[in-house]
């Protein structure tokens, strides 16, 4: 080397590093992270990336890496830990102040931060939907952080995907913050057409009303239907990756009978929103349908005993199968006992029974004649009233008969005994005369005599519903 | 060059100088200067000499009121040591460099020009002059953390004179320099004193000192040993020295006798040397005009050039 | 806002710090007495009486010439020093801003100009803020170490002077790199804004007045607390005789708009005890009463919550009051009354430019929430760009005060030393405001029982109740007179580190579209940085001054 001039020395080295720089870009190439048709991250970069994917152990492989994320982690330094405990801290104090702006932005620089910690998408994404909604007075406002709670868990989900968690957590923003709030009537209209019309154009916002498979159509779905396809894309990612829900959030079995009970939901909402006919008893079908051939055909298992032996069973499971999954008597006395209680967890006969009356037209019917009877009432057209509640009546009652189970179920109850009273109503209004009575044997007697101990919850609910302005 | 007289003013004037450093309790540490009286007539060329930690940088120092005495009092210029005005007649040449090493040559010599308050234009024009008196116009420019040591010095003397002072206050003068550099140095410290400015400096070449100062004052121990004028305290007075042109032998023979005669003897007869520093000037001017010649052992000096 | 802030008295202000600066100097002057005494014995009272003289000389000595060489060497040196290196950094930040402030999921659009506003304030103040620390704490050392400042101060160069000098450096380096990033920022701001948000970059002129509230049977209350934790809002219950009352003063034609109209703007909150109709929201009402006698005055139709947001509404003045909305359609919620045939300025407005508004609820079971500052009289609106210069002059306010106190700072401490002592002060000064009043509140008004230090270490030991009295005796009257002179050093010290909340405060005025107010906001940030300027540049004198500078 000694005897090489300065110049030669430096193209040797030149060599040097060209030559090194062959297995370097072979093993140290970073992958592109271009996602597959079946969500798989693709195989690319060099050695080492693809070992990554392989093994399952990069980073991309849980989600879309957000680069800003990798910068400000980075930059810390390996201080995360305080700079997230101030973010939280500032966050909090933001949401005292009210100010939301303040709050979103801390919230967003925790999450970019801590991406893959699900507890952070999940409190953010419940604050945001419950707590921020309801601190401000008008309902599109209200509306609107909903949905940011939504989108901002739909991004959690973007990040972290194969959390079965996040999926849930969404699925629960569309059926219950959605579904059962005071505001339901709103949300569910404004989940169809969005309050933002110069925006989304009279139609849905589609950030927010989409599926895990993607948007749907430009229409958007129910949220309760939107809610089942998440609940199922929980569970679907259950099954897939072996990696269940947060010990404490739900029992697995109640878990897995979410996507076929928001399609019960959903039949539900149709009947309170004021649609009756095809649709609903098809809706009422559909969701008969998934639960006791989908979810109640689904091997689950559980743990029994002091010794917690495991065994398997299926809810709809008749005599012959439950025999034939049993191997001794005894295991097959813990599978009866498995699918009894469990049935009594997920409320599996109820809802069996329930959607089987309701599948059929003439309940359907019944329904309608109640709903327009009601319309009628509002309306004071006593005479027009009167013949669509009798009609109704009788149709209960049969249904009653066909299904005694629910004559126990508070709804049914409820309906029946307003069609009662709403018929009393009538009577004494319009058609009795001076010192006349109600007719002694009428649909529904023997249920309006079990029931009189709920009477002021009736009354209350009948003044609500058509003795008052709606929604006052 | 002048003889100041008797009647001459004091340009500085120390008595009982004191300097004690303390500790951070308070107690004694050192006694760096102790009961120093000395005064610097005007006009002269006035060298503090000692070795390693005698105290001259601490007087010097304390000249300047970079440090507070803690007894005695100094007077300069008729002003005491601690009023900022006395720096309007004096120039002070620091033994390092401190000069702010980001600014080029030009930006120094202006910018302590407006320390003392001059104007634009005559600060344009001793800018100038100084420049081309200490050789620096060249790199001019130049930022003064690419310049080497000799060229720190030289800009440091610049701004040492921007004020064209009555009294010039120079730390080792000439420590560091070449034999060129040096040279220049003392050829600019004796110009300055025929301009009739005072020039105190505080030096351990001792060649150097003999050859420009006036008065002398030794310091050992932070304590004045030795005071006063060059010649009187060199001068041997034991013995005469003559010098002629060449002789015989037997003309130093006679000579020797004439000075037994008058009761003296004869302690050394030799030719003459030359100054070294003579030689090697000689040898860079000549380098300089005849450039390529290179010296073989053959080349002897044809005469001993006379001396400077 | 959420906030709200006194307007300074300037009167009393000033006397306030002539007392602190009185005590102040009291303070350094037996300190100085007795060192001198300990260093230089009995000579030492001549010494510092010479010291007081020759500063006094030094004052009046000054040379512009001098100062100038002075401030420009500091400010090339900085530039040497590559601090323009800041801007790098800073265009760094605001071409990535756009990955850090949206992120995947948009920002509503009522605040979007808000957040950009706010990042590019605070980006401009957090980035200069270090840099001019470090600069002007390091300075001076800085020179004392390579002995550059040796032979500046062996030329006539005062002490003063080259503190002033360097102070005067820094500052103009300082603005200068300020004023380059604020026109930068500004044209990033108008630019990232779209352009149906651009009308939320205006500077509102507020007229703001005093609030006083009824109860619900019609005397004087404090408003309901809904139980929201932070206590600014209060709230009046609707259908009662509940009312929030402003009374504003210096009513006059200035705040008239061009058609002659004035305008109302509020930001009221709202809390529902029922839920009511959803689709309709709360409503209030204004009522414009003369304040000498409210008799005489107008209600104006109702007018709906917006919540978190600004609510406009114009008045017609003249001989018809009206209420009308932000585009000029009357509001036709209830017919105004017949007293509306009212002159605005004649009959409602006192003699004395004042006048009142009442705001009533009118939901029953509702409440309406509101604090000071969430109603006032909106003048017309001055431009962005003036707002936005008032808070630049905010940071240049604090810069300022940064490079006062490094310098100063600088002179008696090393580098590293001085930059903690005043990034510590500016700190606590900016966050720590809340947690030292809290320290000296007194107990009756809500500040800790049970003593001081060394009481309360007594009382936790003899777990004695914090009520209770201490017995007395000479050694509990030594501990409570020990903890008073303690407690006396922490209210001093409350007292003089800066109130930099003043700083902090700007930017939230131009983000959410408010002019900096001038008595409230901008004149006291300003104060504070002149209060400290002459006793910074004092100490900085004294210190250099007294200082043997060849001993490190």
């Amino acid at each position: 080397m000694n005897s090489l001039t300065s110049q030669q020395r430096k193209l040797v080295y030149l060599g040097g590093i060209l030559l090194l720089l062959i297995p370097i870009i072979y093993f140290g190439l970073p992958s592109g992270g271009k996602k597959t048709a079946d969500g798989q991250t693709q195989s690319s970069g060099g050695r080492l990336a693809q070992l990554r994917q392989q093994y399952d152990l990069g980073e991309s492989n849980l989600g879309d890496v957000d680069p800003s994320s990798v910068t400000m982690n980075l930059v810390l330094l390996g201080l995360r830990g305080i700079a997230v405990n101030q973010l939280w801290i500032q966050m909090d104090a933001a949401k005292d102040k009210k100010d939301w702006t303040s709050m979103l932005e801390a919230t967003q620089s925790i999450v970019k931060l801590q991406p893959h910690f699900e507890k952070v998408w999940d409190f953010n994404g419940w604050n945001l939907a419950w707590n921020t909604s309801v601190e401000w007075d008008a309902v599109p406002d209200r509306y609107y952080w909903v949905k940011e709670g939504g989108k901002f868990m739909l991004q959690g989900v973007g990040r972290n995907e194969k959390s079965t968690e996040l999926r849930f957590r969404a699925a629960t923003i569309y059926q219950k913050k959605i579904g059962i709030a005071d505001e339901s009537i709103y949300f569910r209209k404004y989940f169809r057409v969005d309050p933002d019309t110069e925006r989304w154009k009279n139609g849905p916002d589609t950030d927010f009303n989409t599926g895990p498979e993607g948007p749907y159509q430009a229409e958007g779905k129910d949220n309760y239907l939107v809610a089942s396809d998440w609940y199922q894309a929980a569970v679907d990612n259950e099954q897939r990756w072996k990696i269940p829900l947060k010990q404490g959030t739900l029992d697995r079995t109640a878990f897995h009978s979410l996507p076929a009970r928001c399609l019960f939901d959903y039949a539900q909402g149709l009947q309170k929103d004021g649609q009756f006919g095809e649709i609903t008893r098809e809706a009422w079908a559909n969701a008969l349908d998934s639960w006791i051939n989908k979810f109640g055909r689904e091997e689950l298992f559980s743990v029994f005993g002091a010794n917690a032996i495991p065994v398997k069973f299926v809810l709809e499971a008749n005599e012959e199968e439950i025999a034939a999954m049993a191997s001794t008597p005894e295991q097959e006395a813990m599978i009866r006992n498995a699918i009894d209680s469990f049935q009594k967890i997920v409320n599996y006969r109820y809802w069996r029974t329930r959607g089987m009356a309701e599948a059929e037209p003439e309940t359907a019917q019944a329904h309608r004649e109640f709903f327009e009877a009601g319309e009628a009432y509002k309306q004071q057209k006593w005479r027009d009233a009167l013949p669509l509640v009798e009609s109704a009546m009788k149709g209960f009652e049969s249904m009653l008969a066909r299904y005694p189970d629910l004559r126990i179920e508070d709804n049914t109850i409820e309906e029946a005994m307003l069609a009662v009273l709403m018929w009393n109503n009538i009577y004494k209004l319009e058609i009795l005369g001076e010192g006349e009575s109600l007719p002694q044997e009428f649909p529904l007697r023997t249920l309006w005599q079990e029931n009189q101990g709920r009477m002021p919850e009736i009354e209350r609910e009948f003044r609500l519903r058509y003795l008052t302005q709606a929604g006052q | 060059m002048s003889q100041p007289g008797a009647a001459a003013e004091s340009v500085i004037d120390i008595r009982n100088l004191t300097k004690v450093y303390r500790d951070f309790w308070g107690r004694k540490k050192v006694r760096a200067v102790n009961a120093l009286t000395l005064d610097v007539k005007k006009g002269e060329v006035f060298g503090l000499l000692g070795p390693n930690g005698s105290g001259k940088t601490t007087t010097l120092k304390m000249l300047l009121g970079l440090l507070f005495p803690t007894e005695g009092e100094i007077t300069i210029l008729g002003k005491s040591a601690s009023d900022v005005s006395k720096n309007e007649r004096i120039g002070y040449l620091p033994e390092e460099s401190y000069l702010y090493r980001f600014l080029n040559a030009e930006e120094t010599l202006d910018f302590y020009g407006r320390l003392f308050n001059m104007s634009a234009a005559k600060r344009r024009e001793r800018t100038e002059m100084l420049l081309d008196l200490v050789k620096i116009s060249h790199a001019r420019k130049r930022q003064l953390k690419e310049y080497s040591k000799g060229m720190t010095r030289r800009i440091g003397l610049a701004q040492a004179l921007i004020n064209d002072p009555d009294l010039v206050l120079l730390d080792e003068p000439t420590s560091g320099l070449d034999p060129l550099g040096n040279r220049d140095m003392k050829d600019l410290i004796l110009d300055l004193k025929k301009q009739g400015k005072t020039v105190l400096m505080c030096s351990h070449l001792l060649g150097d000192v003999q050859d420009v100062c006036d008065r002398i004052a030794i310091l050992y121990g932070g304590e004045l040993k030795v005071l006063g004028r060059v010649d009187e305290l060199l001068r041997s007075q034991d013995s005469t020295q003559i010098l002629s042109s060449k002789l015989s032998d037997g003309a130093i023979k006679e000579i020797e006798a004439v000075l037994k005669k008058h009761g003296a003897s004869m302690q050394k007869v030799d030719h003459p040397t030359a100054n070294l520093e003579d030689l090697f000037l000689k040898t860079v001017q000549e380098s300089r005009e005849r450039p390529g010649r290179r010296f073989t052992v053959d080349d002897q000096p044809k005469s001993p050039p006379a001396k400077v | 806002m959420n906030f709200d802030l006194p307007a300074v008295n300037l009167p009393y202000a000033i006397t306030q710090w002539a007392g602190f600066f009185l005590g102040f100097l009291i303070v350094v002057g037996i300190v100085s007495l007795l060192t001198s005494l300990s260093v230089y014995g009995t000579r030492g009272v001549a010494a510092l009486a010479g010291g007081v003289v020759q500063g006094i000389i030094d004052l009046f000595s000054l040379s512009p010439r001098r100062l100038s060489a002075l401030a420009s060497l500091t400010f090339k040196e900085a530039v040497r020093r590559k601090a323009l290196l800041v801007f790098v950094v800073f265009a760094v930040l605001f071409m990535f801003a756009g990955w850090f402030l949206t992120g995947g999921v948009e920002t509503q659009k009522d605040f979007q100009a808000k957040v950009y506003i706010s990042f590019a304030l605070r980006t401009m103040t957090w980035l200069l803020l270090p840099l001019i620390l470090l600069l002007s704490c390091w300075g001076i050392p800085e020179d004392i170490r390579q002995r550059s400042l040796h032979t500046v101060v062996t030329k006539p160069a005062r002490r003063l002077e080259v503190v002033l000098g360097r102070m005067i450096g820094f500052g103009m380096i300082g603005t200068l790199i300020l004023a380059v990033m604020g026109a930068v920022g500004y044209i990033w701001i108008i630019r990232q804004v779209p352009a149906s948000e651009q009308h939320q970059l205006i500077c509102r002129d507020p007229l703001f007045g005093k609030l006083e509230f009824l109860d619900r049977e019609g005397g004087k209350g404090l408003g309901v607390n809904v139980g929201d934790r932070l206590d600014f809002r209060s709230f009046i219950e609707g259908a009662t005789k509940a009312r929030a009352i402003w009374t504003i003063e210096n009513v006059n034609e200035s705040i008239l708009h061009s058609n002659n109209c004035f305008q109302l703007e509020s930001r009221f909150e709202a809390f529902r005890t029922h839920k009511g109709d959803f689709k309709r929201t709360t409503y209030f009402q204004y009522t414009l009463a003369n304040p000498d006698n409210p008799a005489i005055n107008v209600p104006l139709s109702l007018i709906k919550i917006d919540e978190f947001r600004n609510n406009a509404n114009f008045v017609t003045v003249g001989p018809t009051i009206q209420l009308a909305d932000a585009e000029g359609k009357p509001l036709s919620n209830a017919a105004p009354p017949a007293e509306a045939n009212k002159d605005f300025f004649k009959d409602l407005v006192s003699k004395d430019g004042k006048i009142q508004v009442q705001v009533a609820c009118i939901d029953p079971g509702q409440y309406v929430g509101m604090s000071r500052v969430d109603f006032f009289f909106r003048k017309p609106d001055k431009p962005f760009a003036v707002g936005y210069a008032k808070s630049l002059i905010g940071i240049e306010s604090l810069l300022l005060l940064v490079v006062f106190l490094g310098v100063a700072a600088s002179t008696f401490v090393k580098g590293p030393v001085a930059t903690f002592l005043t990034a510590c002060i500016i700190l606590v000064g900016m966050f720590g405001q809340g947690f030292m009043d809290e320290l000296i509140k007194a107990p009756e008004i809500g500040g800790f029982t049970g003593g001081g230090v060394f009481e309360s270490v007594y009382r936790i030991v003899t777990h004695m109740n914090p009520t209770t009295e201490l017995p007395a005796g000479p050694a509990f009257f030594i501990m409570q007179w020990v903890d008073y002179l303690l407690k006396l050093y922490l209210w001093s010290v409350r007292y003089y580190i800066p109130n930099c909340e003043h700083f902090m405060r700007m930017p939230e005025f131009v983000a959410n579209g408010f002019d900096v107010l001038w008595a409230e906001s901008l004149l006291p940030a300003m104060l504070v940085t002149l209060g400290f300027f002459i006793p910074c540049v004092f100490i900085g004198y004294f210190s250099l001054q007294s200082r043997e500078l060849e001993s490190k």
